[in-house]
């Protein structure tokens, strides 16, 4: 009820500040920030009994308050906040790899390896069959030749494989949740984000020479494709040199230190042409375990920093949802959404087994990787800037695929960690609380 | 350099400035560190290297209304009306009667300068004047917590001539922020919305509307969960938001946020936790609006402009030394706080540079001189301003030092002679309790010396 009379308050305020502001006024980008972080929180917490988790509540905020809702937060609005859509994934990939110890990897780091290689090849070789197969069902593919039919059902593929370490570590951090499932989880996410950028740019060099672009785009470089992984662990370890030397000697205000340095590794990486998320999460791991045991402090900093954050950044991915451009292309995403699925469960389940995992973990683990978000988003784009004319629509349809993938992963990810049993007792009740009667002395 | 680089650096700069330059000229030196950030704000903006571009400071937009708007509920921190009423009535009437003496002669003398200086009739450079004298009225309580630091806390309850200047600190703040936002609102477009135009008094309104319906979703948001990460979602969403929504009105963010730190302090049972999230924010974010508006500062040729400036330093300086004594004269009050306590209030701060930031970006009139004046007093005053506070409080502070020495002595012999000569009356009782204090009986440690 609380959570309502916050969102009709909120509600009223917008309405009324936009009338005050009349049609002439500019963006208010700093109000639909704050907008949003209490809007897309209160959603959140408004889902969170019935058993989904908050950040679906987010995205629908995202959705009810962006272009193809109410418009509170219109396009142009978009544009603006993007900044924080950069912190956010910043800040998401630095928190991913202070999370990773040394000796966990150790410990896991071959059974990952495992499971990315045989879920990577599975995944891709499955939606890449799927779109040869569908390929009557796409105007762009339906009378092409054969050359851009398999060039185009791979980039899509390549796209289609990609996981979110944004939506893993969110879920995480709301979660708490540790157990092998969790880490498990976290790790072939991690993993596949590197290995995804190598198989895009391969693919993409690929589909260049099957399908040149209109205008003969130059093809891609080895040396920049080396430069954006290489370039990103050296800059990483670079900046995470840095970060362990000021825990171990300075160590304070870490809240607004963590900000600032997720900041700058993120308009570093920029600068640099380096994958942003891997430059972060190099810095996380580096500074997580050289900063004198004081990365803990660090990470927790960072996590309160990251909170709002958080928020509005699965707040505006909602917001380029549009449920209206998902809906005629059902037919073709669902088969591709349930063939991702397959090829993923189908990968884990090898992979698990090659490591010799108990069923258990790997049964549940895959549930976790069903979620897509910033990166695939980013990848999509590519396309389209690559292809301009044949691009589009694969790009709508892989924002599509993207959007069903948003939406539903971080349910099913919260139900992998749930029959696993890594959810606290609060957490995994979540669900149970709505239209259960009220315990004695409940009032 | 890219814009978001710059960002990174200016939060950078501010953030070591903060934690390694302030506390170490604090503490060495008794200087309150701060002003030098505004000129190298105008070292790196377009009148001088040209690294802040006027773009990248427009892109700094938020950061400057949210750094004007923290100071808003920075000042109302303070007024937890349940401490407020423990102080007895004098130093209020005191420091309203200064503030409202120094905010009138500024507003006169300020209107008269511009209009001379710029050959225009007063009527027409009223609001100007205004805006001038309520910048004036602020002093920054940075030189007290510099100068008397923690010890300052406690001597203000027993030192009259420190819960002066605390008290004037606050009011001085309060209606600074009170008369500047009346005045932009004063000032506010008069296009017909809907069906007329709002009224001055329905924009003060809209104003403070924002501030409450801010402090309410907080309480809303929060909840009975007080956890930290709560705090912060729900604090900064807060602030945030009504900072946005002032700003997007063209209203007073500062007014509004002053609004939603009253409601904040006074309807939370604990504010500790809120003051220490604002206390984090409030310095960092004061030197990046130091930068930036350094950096947005554009000098004008025009030489009654200059005139205009140095009239404002000194008229605001006379009247505040003055003003106060004649104030604290006619209030009876100079026994316990002298006549020249007004010399803690020379300082100005952080809500000096807000407030003139907040009115100059706007581009309304005479903004460009109104920023020089405040940017003037800040870097003349604020540098030394714990000195300033410590030479008006100090000599009525050192007897009250030596008589709370005098009196512990006094206490130490009573203790002593009674220990010795009636030791039964000290004894513990039979059930083990002692109704006495516990080092009575035990031995003391030596005194350092003896050792």
């Amino acid at each position: 009820m609380r959570r309502l009379v916050i969102l009709l308050i909120l509600f009223a305020v917008m309405r009324g500040v936009f009338v005050l502001g009349g049609p002439t006024s500019g963006i208010p980008t700093l109000m639909l920030f704050g907008f949003l972080i209490l809007a897309a929180y209160s959603v959140g917490e408004l889902v969170k009994p019935f058993g989904i988790p908050k950040i679906v509540g987010y995205l629908i905020a995202g959705i009810l308050f962006g272009p193809p809702g109410l418009a509170y937060v219109s396009k142009p609005a978009l544009t603006e906040l993007t900044p924080v859509s950069n912190l956010a994934i910043a800040l998401i990939a630095f928190l991913a790899g202070a999370e990773l110890q040394l000796s966990e990897i150790r410990e896991r780091g071959a059974a990952i390896l495992k499971m990315v290689s045989s879920e990577l090849v599975l995944t891709f070789a499955a939606i890449a069959g799927t779109m040869v197969l569908l390929r009557s069902q796409l105007p762009i593919l339906a009378n092409a030749p054969a050359a851009e039919v398999v060039a185009f059902s791979l980039l899509f593929a390549s796209v289609a494989v990609v996981h979110s370490p944004a939506v893993t570590m969110a879920l995480l951090t709301e979660t708490r949740a540790n157990g092998p499932v969790a880490r498990y989880t976290l790790g072939v996410v991690l993993v596949m984000d590197v290995a995804v950028v190598l198989l895009f740019s391969l693919v993409l060099a690929v589909a260049r020479s099957l399908a040149p672009p209109a205008g003969g785009a130059e093809g891609v470089q080895a040396g920049a494709v080396l430069w954006e992984i290489g370039g990103s662990v050296l800059v990483g370890a670079v900046l995470g040199a840095c970060i362990a030397l000021y825990l171990r000697f300075i160590s304070r205000e870490l809240f607004i230190f963590g900000l600032l340095m997720a900041l700058l590794g993120s308009e570093v990486a920029r600068i640099l042409h380096v994958e942003t998320l891997l430059t972060l999460l190099v810095a996380g791991f580096v500074a997580e375990n050289a900063g004198g045991g004081r990365g803990e402090d660090l990470r927790h900093a960072m996590e309160r920093a990251a909170a709002p954050v958080f928020v509005v950044f699965f707040a505006l991915a909602g917001a380029k949802i549009d449920p209206r451009a998902v809906l005629p292309l059902l037919p073709i995403v669902i088969p591709v959404v349930l063939v991702r699925m397959a090829g993923i469960y189908s990968g884990m389940r090898l992979g698990g087994k090659w490591a010799g995992l108990p069923t258990q973990v790997t049964g549940n683990a895959w549930l976790g990787l069903v979620s897509q978000a910033g990166v695939a988003i980013g990848l999509a784009t590519v396309v389209a800037d690559v292809y301009p004319s044949r691009g589009a629509p694969l790009r709508a349809l892989l924002m599509a695929t993207i959007a069903i993938n948003e939406t539903i992963g971080p349910i099913m990810f919260r139900l992998g960690l749930k029959r696993a049993g890594e959810l606290t007792p609060s957490e995994a009740n979540a669900g149970q609380s709505v239209g259960s009667p009220p315990t004695a002395g409940a009032h | 350099m890219t814009t978001p680089l710059l960002l990174i650096l200016v939060a950078a700069v501010a953030f070591l400035a903060t934690h390694v330059v302030y506390e170490w000229l604090a503490k060495r030196l008794l200087i309150v560190s701060g002003a030098e950030y505004l000129v190298l704000g105008v070292l790196l903006g377009p009148q001088v290297t040209g690294l802040f571009t006027p773009a990248a400071i427009e892109a700094f937009q938020p950061i400057i209304i949210l750094g004007i708007g923290w100071m808003g509920v920075a000042v109302a921190m303070p007024l937890r009306l349940q401490r407020l009423v423990r102080i007895p009535a004098v130093p209020y009437r005191t420091a309203l009667v200064e503030s409202l003496l120094t905010f009138g002669v500024v507003t006169a003398g300020a209107t008269s300068a511009i209009a001379y200086a710029y050959q225009v009739p007063w009527r027409e450079v009223l609001a100007a004047g205004g805006i001038l004298g309520a910048i004036a009225v602020a002093s920054t309580p940075a030189g007290l917590d510099v100068a008397f630091g923690e010890r300052g806390k406690d001597a203000a309850r027993r030192a009259p001539v420190l819960l002066q200047i605390e008290v004037a600190n606050h009011l001085n703040a309060v209606v600074s922020v009170v008369v500047f936002g009346i005045i932009l609102a004063v000032m506010h477009d008069t296009v017909p919305l809907m069906v007329r135009a709002l009224t001055t008094t329905e924009w003060v309104v809209v104003t403070l509307g924002i501030g409450v319906v801010g402090g309410t979703v907080f309480h809303l948001f929060l909840g009975g969960e007080q956890s930290a990460d709560r705090l912060v979602i729900s604090l900064g969403g807060a602030i945030i938001l009504a900072s946005g929504a002032a700003a997007y009105l063209e209203l007073s963010p500062t007014l509004a946020l002053f609004a939603m730190g009253v409601v904040l302090v006074n309807s939370m049972r604990n504010p500790g936790a809120v003051q220490d999230v604002l206390r984090a924010g409030e310095r960092p974010l004061y030197y990046a609006l130091l930068l930036l508006a350094g950096a947005s500062w554009r000098p004008d040729s025009n030489i009654g402009w200059w005139l205009v400036i140095m009239h404002y330093v000194v008229l605001r300086t006379l009247t505040k030394l003055w003003g106060t004594g004649i104030v604290t004269w006619v209030n009876g009050a100079q026994q316990s706080v002298g006549l020249d306590w007004g010399r803690a209030l020379i300082g100005q701060g952080r809500l000096t540079i807000a407030l003139a930031f907040d009115y100059s970006r706007r581009g309304l009139p005479y903004g460009d001189v109104i920023f020089t004046c405040a940017a003037v007093s800040v870097l003349f005053t604020e540098f030394f301003a714990a000195r300033f506070v410590r030479a008006a409080a100090a000599p009525l502070i050192a007897p009250l030092e030596s008589i709370s020495a005098t009196t512990g002595a006094v206490l130490d012999t009573v203790t002593e002679t009674v220990t010795h000569a009636l030791p039964s009356f000290l004894q513990p009782s039979e059930d083990g309790s002692a109704d006495r204090p516990a080092d009575v009986s035990e031995p003391k440690p030596a005194p350092p010396g003896d050792r």
